[in-house]
């Protein structure tokens, strides 16, 4: 070819042909899971509402990850992440959804959350954490978090897709405001649902940076989705001149360091309660430090934490696009992992015990999420392609 | 060509002056690709892209900081495992100190990682700039002083194996640079 532009694979749209039947395969494993899933309800219901659990938080860090990235952009004025902006919005935008694959949980949280059952009521610890623990307060809680994350995300990626056309700056500054009006809002949502739908699952148990620690798994395992979205991207033929190999340093050493700040994290939170060992805070590592949970919790220290650093700590990888999907894909297992075991122990107290519920829930959010997600991609151009600083963005040096 | 200093001492090197950083930057591509090895480019701010065009490569200051960092950690490893359980094996609440009492040891090792990781950093970066020093043969020239101003300079040494000061004056003159000075010792 001659010294033209790149012809068609320069385009900024997606194209659906690189999809083809792929969608449609997916929508019907979605539909046959949740069939799927929808038998295991009624056949085993409490293993139903823990898989599912299990499956739904998984995918909901994910997309509050995309969230916080796009906050996270607009609250710093970020000039690098202009160009994979989209890309976060179009995960963010999924949040809408997730308040919708919520609804299944509703029918089952007395078996999740045993602090609903009658028989309870008159615990005097449960008294004493009246009125927060309170079906109607929970529900309102839950309702507020789902409508912040849909307003918040759709919004954002509206302002940011009508820039587009117009290429007008008002946009950038209103969703700069907006984002700082989100923050509190975004850190006070995630960290009261996942101690409303996770620590919750034993209401005895607490653990002051029960939040933080799931945030650390969020802003991870999104970062770790990004670079997977990029880089398949990139192989269709998108970014062409758009997304260069510094852009994947930059994400490189933004799983790196969340890589780190996990386990700092997740160290913390377990040192603090190895070393008072008050009864009612250890249950929770007793139970997952023996049996065989004990096996996954030594994989966890391992997998999550010294495998990634190690191979994340050099220049090299970080800057190879088939290295660092590799240890997304790991790092998005390990996070798999982590979920499970904080889900799965409070409903197998005797050691592990894998039920194809897990897999099948799995399937079906995700065949969901992944399928909604392609929808989303043909939605918008692939990137911000009037933002004031796209010119910067692309010709990042790092 | 002016001569700066006490013009008896040895000559540091050839000094010249730019009015711009887009002068400066093309100045120390061309010096890049002449071959010289000893010489140095100086702004009142940092210029985006200069280590590029000065074919300057990545500084080993990472590795460096790497094997401080390992040496932290193992004098933790050490003097917490060496002490409490080899040397004088302590005996809290009826649990020996052993493999499973890393939790408690892990604050240690994490701090002496990150102290000995810094401190690596910091002055390993200073060593290798040559810091601190009291003063540099640069200083002779009055006019540098206008390089924290609005001034662009670039020095090449004597040291340079390519150095001679007709040739590199001439150089220097060629690339656009002004008030060109030979620059001597005190």
């Amino acid at each position: 070819m001659s010294g033209h532009e790149p012809s068609q694979p320069s385009s900024h749209t997606f194209d659906y042909k690189h999809v083809g039947g792929r969608f449609l395969g997916l929508v019907a494993l979605a539909v046959v899971a949740f069939a799927a899933v929808a038998i295991g309800a009624f056949t085993n219901t409490k293993q139903f509402a823990f898989s599912y659990l299990f499956a739904f938080t998984f995918f909901l860090t994910i997309c509050m990850g995309g969230l916080f990235w796009t906050f996270v952009h607009h609250a710093v004025d970020a000039e690098w992440s202009v160009v994979v902006r989209r890309q976060l919005e179009n995960i963010a935008s999924l949040l809408a959804v997730m308040g919708i694959l919520f609804i299944p949980l509703i029918f089952v949280a007395p078996t999740l959350w045993y602090w609903m059952k009658p028989e309870n009521a008159n615990d005097p610890l449960l008294i004493e954490k009246w009125p927060y623990l309170t079906k109607e307060f929970f529900w309102i809680r839950a309702a507020f978090y789902f409508v912040f994350f849909t307003v918040a995300s759709l919004w954002l990626r509206r302002n940011s897709i009508k820039q587009d056309t117009s290429g007008s700056a008002k946009y950038t500054l209103l969703n700069r405001k907006i984002t700082f009006g989100s923050l509190p809002l975004f850190a006070v949502s995630l960290t009261f649902a996942a101690i409303d739908w996770l620590m919750g699952l034993d209401y005895h148990w607490f653990s002051t940076m029960w939040g933080v620690y799931i945030f650390a798994g969020t802003a991870l395992s999104s970062m770790c989705v990004l670079v997977l979205i990029i880089t398949a991207l990139r192989n269709a033929g998108y970014f062409k001149n758009v997304i260069t190999i510094e852009h994947y340093h930059i994400m490189g050493k933004l799983m790196l360091a969340f890589t780190i700040f996990w386990a700092y994290i997740g160290f913390s939170q377990y040192m603090l309660i190895w070393y008072a060992n008050i009864p009612e805070e250890t249950i929770y590592f007793l139970r997952r430090n023996t049996e065989s949970w004990q096996i996954l919790s030594t994989a966890l220290v391992v997998g999550h934490f010294f495998v990634p650093f190690l191979l994340l700590l050099s220049n090299m990888g970080k800057k190879n696009p088939a290295f660092l999907c590799g240890m997304a894909l790991w790092i998005l297992t390990m996070h798999l992992l982590d979920i499970y075991v904080v889900v799965l122990p409070a409903l197998h107290k005797a050691g592990v015990q894998p039920n194809w519920l897990d897999f099948a829930c799995l399937a079906a959010i995700g065949c969901t999420l992944a399928a909604l997600f392609l929808k989303r991609l043909g939605d918008s151009p692939l990137w911000p392609l009037r933002d004031p600083r796209l010119k910067n963005s692309i010709a990042l040096k790092n | 060509m002016n001569a700066v200093g006490n013009t008896s001492a040895p000559v540091y090197g050839i000094a010249a002056e730019f009015q711009c950083a887009r002068d400066l930057y093309h100045a120390a591509q061309k010096i890049r690709d002449a071959g010289f090895q000893k010489w140095d480019v100086f702004s009142p701010f940092p210029i985006h892209g200069m280590d590029e065009a000065m074919g300057m490569k990545r500084s080993i200051l990472g590795k460096v900081v790497f094997l401080g960092g390992l040496t932290g950690f193992l004098t933790a490893v050490t003097l917490e495992f060496g002490t409490s359980s080899f040397l004088y094996p302590l005996i809290v609440a009826g649990k020996p100190t052993n493999l499973f009492t890393v939790p408690a040891f892990f604050p240690i090792m994490f701090e002496l990682t990150i102290l000995l990781s810094a401190f690596t950093a910091v002055f390993g970066m200073l060593l290798m700039n040559g810091l601190p020093r009291l003063n540099h043969q640069l200083f002779n020239w009055d006019r540098f002083k206008l390089v924290t101003e609005d001034k662009f300079f670039v020095a090449i040494e004597a040291k340079d194996p390519q150095f001679s000061s007709r040739s590199v004056s001439d150089f220097l003159e060629s690339l656009g640079g002004t008030h060109i000075t030979t620059i001597h010792g005190d």
